[in-house]
């Protein structure tokens, strides 16, 4: 599958709401799309392209604004492909893709802990890694290693 | 009799590793169950970001402690996408013997284990006393026998010594007869077959809905191996089959992975009569002094100078011991990575864990967990 048959079939779904495909090596292709247009996507992408398998999600933040991608693998096309979408910093959130992917769920937990990004009817947005209460987001750029932390951990109570 | 919640964990010997299991149980019936993450979190991935790319490669070893090598050979790949850099051939041969060497070691780990936790002890001895032999192997070219940091970006750190080879088919002829006898202590043993059969059963549909790899979907199934699906490092040069078993239960991931272990004997056997004959470099030639690669030390202007250096984006997929384990690797054109994001195979399975506990007994979570081959160090990275 090359960027061209991505295109082909996600642009008549997506509209102006994909921003483009663009070749990635060892990938069928690095398709970018705004969020709003989230949803559409996944199903598009799934059903469609036939990506059933979604194995990755993850956050990159660039400063000024945060980056969200997603990784799915294709059984009959033996292919991944990366989906990327930006959202800005002052309001970092997107549409959970677990209603598609099931898989999703813990990779997004750990987005939103990590990175601050949240997931709009995500079923269960609950603490992953770090301890429930932990206020920080350590894979932001502005969170520093070197520097101490506060930290009130609280117990879950059965 | 009334529901109730219990941990099993964080230290439980169903664990294998530092992580809590709660159970909803009435009486003996799983209703429910939620894991608990984070007690290895190290943040491995913020670490990585102000490290240069060699430096990356010791918290790799951390990741999986029982497929340190495996990791950073996943790694390696996605950095030097990222970075532009080839490897030599040799290198790549040399990468392939350490990951199947690796995923003999993990299984036979993971063999021992298992084993221990359905009652039986002798297996668990033999296993133990087997995986040093691989051990052995890996402390005569890397120097340690579980944090190896052998693998460098652009190749690896050093050639295999003279007497490898040898050593190596020595130990391929001794596990070859020894994963019979597993076969036999396991398969011939009622107590194996009462605890296992038809336990924990997670069918292809699940499997892929839920993002579950390596072992537990083969043993579903579904034939799927990225070092035949997308063939990495020289993983399209050499000869074998993808394991797999149709039982979705307990006794069909053993059977995938004794299985896998007998293709990584046959795979090894090929690609150690490769390194015999083809001597060459392990290590690509011209790389940024900057690296810190054996052949290109580090100088001052490395360290000092930030220089802009080509961008790029690497991303990889590798076929660990334990499933899919994917890296993507950000360059922004500094020393540093500027993100990493590793995806465990683990992390993945065990989030299914629901589909497969809920419905069976208290008894049965060692079992079908151990089926799992939990690694909590790169779950939580």
């Amino acid at each position: 599958m090359q960027p061209d048959d991505l295109t082909r079939v996600l642009a008549p779904k997506l509209g102006e709401n994909l921003l483009g495909v663009e070749a990635f090596e060892g990938m069928a292709g690095r398709v970018r799309f705004r969020r709003e247009a989230a949803l559409d996507l996944f199903r598009a992408v799934r059903d469609d392209l036939s990506f059933a398998h979604l194995s990755m999600v993850g956050g990159i933040d660039w400063v000024d604004h945060r980056e969200v991608f997603y990784v799915a693998w294709s059984d009959s096309a033996r292919q991944y492909v990366l989906l990327s979408t930006d959202v800005p910093a002052t309001d970092a959130h997107v549409e959970t893709a677990s209603a598609v992917w099931p898989s999703a769920n813990w990779h997004e937990r750990e987005t939103w802990e990590l990175v601050d990004i949240t997931f709009d009817h995500h079923p269960d947005l609950r603490h992953l890694l770090t301890p429930d209460g932990y206020a920080f987001h350590p894979l932001l750029r502005s969170f520093k290693i070197h520097e101490p932390e506060e930290l009130e951990v609280k117990t879950r109570h059965v | 009799m009334s529901e109730m919640w219990i941990n099993m964990g964080p230290q439980h010997p169903m664990t294998h590793g530092l992580w809590n299991l709660r159970v909803r149980i009435d009486g003996e019936v799983v209703l429910d169950v939620d894991p608990e993450m984070g007690y290895l979190h190290r943040g491995i991935e913020k670490i990585s970001e102000d490290r240069h790319y060699n430096e990356v490669v010791t918290l790799m070893d951390r990741t999986c402690y029982v497929a340190g090598l495996a990791w950073e050979h996943l790694y390696i790949l996605a950095s030097e996408q990222a970075l532009h850099i080839t490897p030599p051939e040799r290198a790549q041969y040399i990468r392939m013997t350490c990951e199947e060497f690796q995923r003999i070691g993990s299984h036979i780990m993971w063999y021992a284990a298992f084993v221990n936790d359905i009652g039986l002890m002798t297996p668990f001895l033999y296993g133990m006393r087997d995986r040093d032999l691989v051990l052995d192997l890996f402390q005569s070219f890397t120097g340690a026998r579980m944090t190896y940091e052998y693998m460098r970006v652009g190749g690896v750190r050093n050639d295999l010594p003279p007497t490898f080879t040898d050593q190596a088919r020595k130990v391929l002829d001794w596990l070859t007869d020894r994963f019979r006898e597993y076969d036999q202590l396991c398969l011939g043993s009622s107590i194996f077959h009462k605890r296992c059969d038809h336990l924990g059963v997670l069918k292809a549909n699940d499997c892929i809905a839920h993002g579950v790899t390596g072992p537990m979907l083969r043993s579903a199934g579904v034939k799927r191996d990225l070092r035949k699906d997308r063939p990495y490092a020289r993983y399209d040069a050499v000869d074998f089959d993808v394991a797999v078993a149709d039982g979705a239960d307990v006794t069909a991931r053993y059977l995938v992975r004794m299985e896998e272990m007998r293709q990584s004997i046959r795979i090894l056997r090929q690609t150690v009569d490769w390194l015999e004959h083809h001597p060459g470099p392990v290590m690509a030639e011209h790389l940024p002094r900057w690296l810190g690669a054996p052949y290109a030390p580090v100088g001052r202007e490395g360290y000092l100078l930030k220089r802009n250096y080509a961008k790029g984006v690497g991303f990889s997929a590798v076929e660990e011991p334990h499933g899919e384990a994917q890296a993507y690797v950000v360059n922004e054109g500094t020393e540093h990575p500027y993100r990493v994001k590793f995806r465990s195979p683990i992390f993945a399975n065990l989030s299914a864990a629901r589909q497969y506990l809920v419905g069976y007994r208290v008894a049965d979570i060692p079992p079908i967990m151990g089926s799992v081959d939990p690694c909590i160090g790169e779950v939580d990275r």
